[in-house]
């Protein structure tokens, strides 16, 4: 009887050195937040190419007017850009003509506050060829709603203007 | 012993240090504390390139009569074989500017091609080249802009200086150099106004959208995120100066005003002289406006319609007629501009001269046309320095060989106080101390 008992104590503690052992090494639960990964760096956008004069003008045409320009009107714009020696601030008298030219063809302040992610992956995508990364969409997204004076050529021009509309 | 910098030590070394931060900026490359702006001998200087290619025989020579009235003095009789090819130009009403200044009636293209672009290289960099210029490249040596922003103190902005060109071509490629340590940093505002003030300049850049204070505020927050992003500063593929944001906006409005004016027309007959206006004299004008609106230190305008000199004499000669009456109503201008009244000194030279021996064209007046091929007769020019009492030679005329087109960069920098800063050996050329007091 007390090898019984014995053998019975033996097995006790072994299936509880086994739950110990089972239960110490569960798998931690992962908990997964509904946040997706995102890149925020400054060098994941792989654009090295700095847009030369004519092909800047052709393509700010392009994504303002949503035609292409004549070659005509080409060279008549180009010929301005030698005459003057501040390239920058002809570029951006340029942009800010057609911005308030009859020709801009660019969304309504009604349409980008009607569905405000859509307008800014979509300018993102017209403008600098690329989706918004997370952070860029949320920081558009915020002052679009918190600021009603905010309109798409304001946002338009701050885009064309910026240091990686230079770039393609 | 306390970690602590105890209090007395740290107020000894932050006044150290906040010394230290306001003096060293000001001490020069030269190591001299200061630049010499205190010692200039005016304030301002306009540099009008009397180009295109004139011969002493032509101009101070007076051989086919008085073709530069405002300049010399005196009625404008023109010799009557070619009097009936001028056109008729409004009357200079003025002391000739020979008579307000110094007249060097024997200087120098001494080295160099005899093109335009290498004379006009050689007057904005002080130094002649050698081989021949024409492609659109910027020269070697600083130009005269850089040298006056660089080495003036406090450093100066590009909206102090200027280079109006009457052409393209290669000719916006003068406003700086390629050499290290200067270039586009220190490069003037380059116009070519007869292009840019157009009905192709009214159409483009007129009629800007006009974004309220809050609004820029806006787009710039915005513009800032967007750089924030993107790891590439916005340089331009072309290499060009740029102005800083408070400058820009003055040269866009600007820019915008003078194509509004055009488009009103208020430049169809500015100056009265009707359709004798040429591009030369728009060329002076739009110079004039820039004075009038900027008051810049440095100006530098030029012309170069005598160039139809190669085709045609006669037309050659009224051309100078009319540089001539330009250059008049330039000096005008800058005596009735307050600012620039009293404390301007205006530098008139030609970039080169032409050949002794005509070529075998010959025009409507039977006058053969002049090339320019380096000969000794195109390196003969005159220069002109025109300016107030107590800092120019007044009625001065120096006959005998002196002065070259290298000596006007110096003259230059020594009229605005900054010659002692250019680094050793980069201007070969000698002040041109017989004009100044």
């Amino acid at each position: 009887m007390q090898l019984t008992i014995k053998n019975y104590m033996k097995k006790l503690l072994f299936l509880l050195m086994l739950s110990i052992t089972v239960w110490s090494c569960k798998k931690e639960t992962e908990f997964v937040y509904e946040v997706n990964d995102v890149q925020v760096g400054k060098d994941k956008i792989g654009k090295g190419i700095s847009k030369s004069t004519v092909e800047f003008i052709s393509i700010a045409y392009s994504d303002l007017v949503g035609s292409t320009i004549s070659q005509n009107d080409l060279s008549k714009v180009t010929l301005l850009y030698l005459a003057f020696g501040d390239k920058r601030l002809l570029e951006d008298l340029l942009i800010k003509n057609i911005v308030n030219s009859e020709l801009v063809n660019i969304s309504t302040n009604e349409v980008m506050r009607a569905d405000v992610t859509a307008f800014v992956n979509n300018t993102y995508l017209k403008l600098f060829n690329r989706e918004p990364n997370e952070l860029e969409l949320f920081n558009l997204k915020k002052q679009i709603t918190e600021n009603i004076s905010i309109t798409p050529k304001l946002i338009y021009y701050a885009m064309m203007t910026s240091d990686e509309y230079r770039y393609y | 012993m306390s970690s602590f910098i105890p209090r007395r030590n740290f107020i000894k070394k932050a006044a150290i240090a906040a010394t230290g931060a306001i003096v060293v900026p000001y001490i020069l490359p030269s190591g001299r504390l200061f630049a010499a702006t205190g010692n200039r001998i005016a304030n301002h200087v306009v540099f009008c390139l009397f180009a295109g290619g004139i011969r002493n025989i032509e101009s101070v020579g007076q051989e086919r009569g008085n073709l530069l009235p405002s300049l010399l003095g005196g009625a404008g009789t023109v010799d009557p074989i070619i009097a009936a090819g001028m056109s008729p130009l409004p009357a200079f009403a003025g002391n000739s500017l020979k008579s307000q200044g110094t007249l060097y009636r024997q200087f120098r293209y001494a080295e160099g091609p005899t093109g335009h672009f290498n004379g006009h290289s050689t007057a904005l960099t002080g130094n002649y080249t050698l081989q021949d210029l024409s492609i659109r490249e910027a020269p070697k040596m600083p130009t005269i802009f850089e040298y006056y922003r660089k080495h003036s103190s406090p450093e100066q902005n590009a909206l102090n200086a200027w280079w109006v060109a009457n052409s393209l071509g290669p000719y916006p490629s003068l406003n700086f150099s390629s050499h290290p340590g200067y270039g586009a940093l220190y490069g003037a505002n380059f116009v070519q106004p007869l292009t840019l003030i157009s009905e192709n300049g009214a159409n483009a850049l007129s009629n800007p959208i006009a974004f309220s204070s809050d609004e820029i505020a806006k787009v710039n927050e915005m513009r800032n995120n967007f750089n924030a992003s993107f790891s590439k500063s916005g340089v331009f593929k072309e290499n060009a100066i740029v102005n800083g944001l408070a400058d820009r906006d003055l040269l866009q409005n600007y820019i915008r005003q003078q194509l509004l004016d055009a488009l009103g027309g208020a430049y169809e007959n500015p100056w009265g002289a009707g359709t004798s206006m040429n591009d030369d004299m728009y060329n002076i004008f739009f110079a004039e406006k820039i004075l009038e609106q900027f008051k810049p230190e440095l100006l530098v305008v030029n012309m170069q319609g005598v160039d139809i000199a190669h085709s045609d004499f006669t037309q050659y000669c009224n051309n100078l007629r009319k540089a001539d009456f330009a250059v008049g109503h330039l000096w005008q201008t800058i005596q009735n501009t307050p600012g620039l009244a009293n404390d301007t000194i205006l530098i008139v030279a030609p970039e080169h001269g032409r050949n002794l021996v005509p070529n075998t064209i010959v025009d409507n007046y039977g006058q053969a046309a002049l090339d320019h091929n380096s000969d000794a007769t195109s390196r003969e020019i005159f220069c002109m320095v025109v300016g107030p009492p107590g800092k120019v030679q007044q009625n001065q005329v120096i006959t005998q060989i002196t002065g070259e087109s290298i000596d006007i960069a110096p003259t230059i920098a020594r009229i605005l106080g900054f010659d002692q800063d250019v680094p050793g050996g980069m201007l070969p050329g000698r002040i041109l101390n017989e004009a100044l007091v």
